[in-house]
């Protein structure tokens, strides 16, 4: 498919539109709408894609005749004895009832952001996260990557044993050489390098100022790849130490975002607060604006009001502006601020109009309006974004001291030291700088002259092949730890015994502790809960914090004076090179790195390109439209000396002179990692203040194209009236636009729902396009990975989807998000359709999936309006053995090949709470039900529940005024209401306070 | 190819082979409990339920007490027989290796005797809270000595109950009918 972009202004363009074919139509766009199936997946011999005729009975049609005999037979053999043996615990733990789940609390981290979790078991094994609902933040939500991060307990890929040299060997072997050797750099009073991630947990901080005291010369870094150096570097400028920065949205009326992406699902206390003001039901309902300004489309840019496309370099420069103009109206400008350098006039960047109505804005919200700053963004940005928090007094976020980081400055230090040979020794415990660190060849030159490296970790990385001690670490599920979160102590336990001769980190340093003369516990559950019986449970039992997962804490909101900011800073980001400015941001599924062997993120589509298994390099359009780019292109990206080939996709909203490279890609370790994208981290910079936004890139076609993998092509709906997008002005006034009821004539007879019919409300307005759901979905129904080859055929298997339409235009698009799934349609055109009645209809409203009935026809499919059906095309699981195996949920069949899926609104769920209610002699309880999806989203937007109860929540919702069914007049009866989404723009350039 | 060639090379024998998978698919469908009824495996441990369940009239969810908490009716842990056989015919070769087992922790691989396949999600706990009684499927258990299967497990005798629960009810129930539709036990 090639894409043409318009030149100017399309005659009759589509209003929302999902892909840059569909907008400009191009014949293959129709055509490919206009198919079911993409090319390859209907046999040979269809005439419908120009493929050459067979003779005969196909490969396909033989195959298909000799299997149905097979399975005809098999029928016959179902009831089959010698079905092997069932085994017994041998002591029955009390706790365990087979068949029962048991719920864990623990917690997870990644960079400095900690996830109480709580963890569903069964029989022992952990199947399924979700959050922890007694946190006063999080309350029970959590990121799409903590969810998926079970299947990383069970990667076949991890270290069962600790490795010397390449050779497995004992724990007794390796400590020796590892406390051998610490001691004598002891003696000899040598430094030791240990480098680990950033430290949230307080036991392990006292842990590390234990393994100091006995060890004097340790030097401890703690880095991030991904937290962004800028962030830690401008924190230290303006408040004299690291900073923790939580939004606190529940308090924000004004929202300004200078390339923050604090909507995209790594913060689900921000998305909660997000939801609550956006699911809106009257006017009296307080809601918040989201002004955003950005240069690549982020989900946060997708879900604001107004939002303007400014070059990352440019944003320090805008924001100081905005304090002067502020400043001008009266609010205090703290000392220390100097924004005597900045030139006059309103800046370009941003309409004159849009740019006094942000003012306004922000004026009139006052302590009620807040400035974020993404972590990638240019240091002087973050440092006007604190200049604005101050002026405004901003009630609506919350700075915390925090643990600091290590910048790539002292990771330099640390690599100068290491060639000069300074260390006698050095640990890399659960960090890969050998791949994150932008000077690879010269890490790998100063690292061999360490005497002796050793690596602790989950999955041999690119740095443990550095290493001659590879000590294999527990997965976080098997280990026990703490952290410090606002409002509360998190206590993380382990759920599952060590799968492997493996060890938790804490538990290698307390080894090195007691090989060092000091002996603070035997092991580091033993440390820990000594800890917490004097530190952290005040009165209160060990027993109890497990059970809750957290021991409750006064939220503490340190005051932390503002020193002031210059900006001279702002123009140092902004002196532009020519050439294009890279933005380098971390991956939605492998964020820095460490997720790129899981295979669920990997496929999970990007929320906005909608691409899986790949990070091609993100062009705006109208720089694509000069260097005659198109989708998928090949291109050669060059930046000081470094090249990397990759395809391009253009991004509808991004802004001009920009590109945008997603970091954590191209691991050349890992099963499923390895060869996935191309590696971003040489392009990085060596300055902190501006080491993710580069500028001078260069950009030239390569010559070839490579297929993406991408989804939002697939499964299209025709341009029909699918999503509806509001203003707050016609929510207010005509809430069902030009929209009417459709009269609706069937010939079928009315389904008869005698107890319960279930059914579903999605607010659009709430949803952000984080695809939580997605990952919880396919945690909870052994929703199968294909792989990209299979992705870019069409293939995918995801029960649920997020569609993402643009609306208007090319360079700025509006964007709604919306989760697409099984609409359980009460006259299903599925159902009608099924030649072996496979797919019918229950009595409580469930359109019911047989797989043991389907033979494969795909009629369902075909005749299914919302695209929601899914075809085993190929055996995606019986290969599978364990570990993976033990990652799927028992109640859910693993489907074969040849048979279709899709989402059953999570029936094994409704089945045990119906069969416990009966068992209990009540009724289902409202809320009692909940789907994985609902329960997954952490804006709420989906709420699941029974429509014949009218005091139901759902009951509720789908009378409001904003509800909608999709396709409604196709007479389909969905089950599923969806709300339209709903923008709060400034109306006509004046203010509605 | 001449139409007569194909005819004779393909169609006639895949013709040939599916009428007769379809003869033998019938004949074996129209007598479903043929493999199922009788099959009784050795156990390794010859455990009789005519002792237990008959004899001693004890209770069958003293040992399978997961079956009104769960899906699965459980078999029993191995400490769960100690309880009484750190007494109780302590002599005996199949307790001593009973004990044997308790104490070093290896696994007990019973046979099993009934089973489904995969798609089929039965739950034993709506079947026991509405008052039905195990021998309604599992036969008269209290009288084997071996563990022998009596009922066929074909979705054909589920159904057949579900549609006319009352044989199997306890007298004075109010439920009239099962659930048929296909996600009660399949998903």
């Amino acid at each position: 498919m090639k894409t043409r972009l318009p030149d100017h202004g399309p005659v009759e363009a589509p209003r929302f539109w999902r892909t840059l074919e569909e907008r400009v139509e191009t014949p293959e766009a129709r055509q490919a709408a206009h198919d079911e199936f993409l090319p390859g997946a209907v046999p040979a011999y269809d005439d419908v894609h120009g493929l050459p005729p067979q003779s005969g009975v196909s490969r396909r049609d033989f195959l298909g005749l000799v299997s149905a005999a097979a399975a005809l037979a098999a029928t016959v053999g179902c009831d089959r004895k010698g079905q092997g043996t069932v085994v017994p615990y041998t002591k029955r733990p009390v706790e365990v009832t087979p068949g029962v789940a048991n719920y864990y609390a623990s917690a997870f981290q990644e960079g400095r952001r900690v996830y109480p979790v709580l963890v569903k078991t069964r029989e022992g094994r952990p199947i399924h996260l979700t959050g922890n609902d007694e946190h006063p933040g999080v309350r029970g939500k959590t990121s799409p990557r903590a969810m998926a991060d079970v299947l990383r307990l069970y990667d076949p890929d991890r270290l069962r044993a600790p490795k010397a040299e390449g050779r497995t060997l004992g724990w007794t072997e390796a400590e020796a050489r590892l406390h051998g050797a610490l001691q004598a750099a002891k003696a000899a009073g040598k430094p030791v390098l240990l480098l680990s991630g950033a430290v949230v947990s307080p036991t392990r901080k006292a842990l590390l100022a234990d393994l100091k005291a006995a060890l004097p010369t340790l030097e401890h870094l703690a880095y991030e790849p991904a937290a962004g150096d800028a962030a830690e570097e401008a924190a230290r400028a303006s408040y004299g130490q690291s900073v923790a920065i939580q939004p606190r949205l529940a308090k924000a009326k004004v929202i300004l975002s200078l390339g923050a992406d604090f909507l995209n699902g790594e913060d689900p206390e921000t998305l909660a607060a997000w939801g609550a003001q956006r699911r809106l039901k009257s006017a009296k309902e307080p809601i918040n604006r989201l002004w955003v300004l950005e240069g690549p489309l982020t989900l946060t840019g997708t879900n604001a009001d107004h939002r303007y496309p400014v070059a990352p370099s440019r944003l320090a420069a805008l924001a100081f502006t905005l304090a002067r103009e502020l400043a001008a109206k009266g609010l205090p400008l703290p000392a220390g601020a100097n924004l005597s350098a900045l030139p006059g006039g309103a800046p370009a960047d941003v309409p004159t109009q849009a740019w006094a109505s942000l003012v306004k804005d922000l004026q009139h919200a006052g302590r009620n309006a807040v400035v974020l700053c993404g972590a990638q963004m240019p240091a002087a940005a973050h440092q006007a974004a604190h200049l604005l928090n101050a002026m405004l007094g901003s009630e609506a976020v919350a700075l915390s001291p925090a643990e600091p980081l290590a910048t790539t400055r002292d990771l330099e230090a640390a690599v100068q030291g290491m060639a000069a040979g300074r260390y006698a020794a050095a640990i890399f415990w659960d960090v890969n700088p050998a791949f994150t660190y932008a000077r690879a060849a010269a890490w790998k030159e100063a690292v061999a002259k360490v005497p002796l490296r050793t690596w602790i970790g989950l999955m041999e990385d690119e740095t443990a092949a550095q290493c001659q001690l590879v000590l294999p670490e527990n997965h976080w599920l098997e280990s026990w730890g703490d952290y410090a979160t606002p409002g509360a102590t998190v206590l993380q336990q382990p759920t599952v015994g060590t799968l492997y001769d493996t060890r938790q980190g804490e538990d290698v340093l307390l080894g090195l502790l007691k090989a060092l003369g000091s002996a603070p516990a035997a092991d580091y559950h033993t440390y820990l809960r000594a800890r917490w019986e004097k530190a952290v449970l005040q009165g209160g039992t060990f027993e109890q914090a497990l059970h809750d997962g957290l021991v409750k804490v006064e939220a503490k909101t340190a005051a932390l004076a503002f020193r002031g900011a210059s900006v001279a800073s702002a123009e140092r980001a902004a002196k532009g090179a020519e050439g294009f400015e890279l933005v380098l941001f971390p991956g939605f599924a492998p964020h820095d790195g460490r997720h790129a062997n899981n295979s669920w993120l990997q496929e999970t589509p990007d929320p906005i390109s909608k691409m899986t298994w790949d990070n091609p390099v993100a062009v705006s359009v109208q720089d694509a439209q000069a260097l005659g780019i198109q989708e998928g292109d090949f291109v050669t990206l060059t930046l000081e000396g470094t090249t990397l080939r990759l395809p391009a996709v253009i991004q509808p909203g991004q802004a001009k002179g920009v590109l945008a490279l997603a970091l954590g890609y191209g691991r050349t370790t890992g099963g499923v990692a390895k060869g996935v994208g191309a590696n971003a981290y040489p392009l990085l910079g060596l300055d902190p203040a501006t080491a993710n936004v580069r500028p001078g890139a260069r950009l030239a076609k390569a010559g070839g194209r490579k297929e993406l993998s991408r989804t939002q092509s697939h499964h299209r709906m025709e341009g029909r009236d699918i999503v509806r997008s509001l203003t707050m002005d016609e929510f207010l006034h005509h809430p069902q636009g030009h929209h009417h009821q459709p009269e609706l004539v069937t010939l079928y007879e009315e389904q008869k729902f005698p107890d319960h019919k279930w059914g579903m409300v999605i607010d659009l307005a709430a949803c952000v396009g984080c695809s939580a759901c997605v990952v919880a979905c396919q945690s909870e129904n052994n929703v199968p990975v294909v792989g990209p080859e299979q992705v870019a055929k069409g293939r995918e298997m995801h029960w649920i989807r997020i569609d993402r339409y643009y609306e208007g235009e090319l360079e700025n698009p509006k964007v709604v998000h919306q989760p697409m799934l099984c609409q359980h349609c009460d006259s299903a055109p599925c159902e009608n359709v099924c030649p072996v009645n496979a797919t019918n209809h229950s009595p409580d409203g469930l359109n019911q999936m047989a797989y043991n009935r389907c033979v494969g026809t795909r009629y369902c499919a075909n005749n299914c309006p919302y695209k929601v059906r899914r075809f085993n095309f190929l055996e995606y699981t019986a290969y599978k053995t364990e570990p993976e195996t033990l990652a799927y949920n028992p109640e859910v069949t693993v489907r074969p090949r040849g048979v279709m899926e899709k989402c059953s609104f999570c029936v094994q769920r409704i089945n045990d709470v119906k069969i416990r209610a009966k068992g209990e002699g009540r009724s289902i309880l409202d809320g009692e039900v909940t789907t994985a999806c609902m329960a997954g989203c952490p804006s709420d937007a989906i709420v699941f529940g029974d429509l014949k109860d009218p005091k139901s929540r759902i009951a509720q919702l789908v009378t409001a005024t904003r509800a909608y069914k999709v396709l409604e007049e196709v007479g389909a009866k969905p089950a599923i209401t969806y709300l339209a989404d709903l923008k709060n723009p400034v109306e006509g350039g004046h203010h509605a306070n | 190819m001449h139409p007569f060639d194909r005819a004779f090379r393909f169609v006639l024998p895949a013709a040939a082979v599916a009428i007769l998978v379809t003869i033998l698919s019938v004949g074996w469908l129209t007598e479903p409990d043929r493999f199922a009824k009788g099959y009784a495996p050795e156990q390794p441990i010859p455990f009789s339920h005519q002792l237990h369940a008959g004899t001693l009239r004890m209770q069958c969810q003293y040992c399978h007490s997961g079956v009104d908490k769960s899906r699965h009716a459980g078999i029993p842990s191995v400490d769960l027989c100690m309880g009484c056989h750190k007494v109780t015919k302590a002599d005996r070769p199949a307790i001593q290796k009973l004990a044997r087992i308790a104490q070093t922790g290896e696994p007990l691989p019973w046979q099993r005797v009934h089973t489904l396949p995969d798609h089929v999600f039965f739950d034993h706990r709506p079947h026991v809270n509405a008052g039905i009684a195990c021998q309604s499927c599992h036969g008269e258990v209290q009288t084997m000595k071996v563990i022998t299967r009596e009922m066929g497990m074909r979705m054909g005798n589920c159904l057949a109950c579900h549609r006319d629960p009352h044989a199997a009810l306890p007298a004075g129930s109010k439920i009239t009918r099962g659930a048929e539709h296909c996600a009660a036990c399949h998903r």
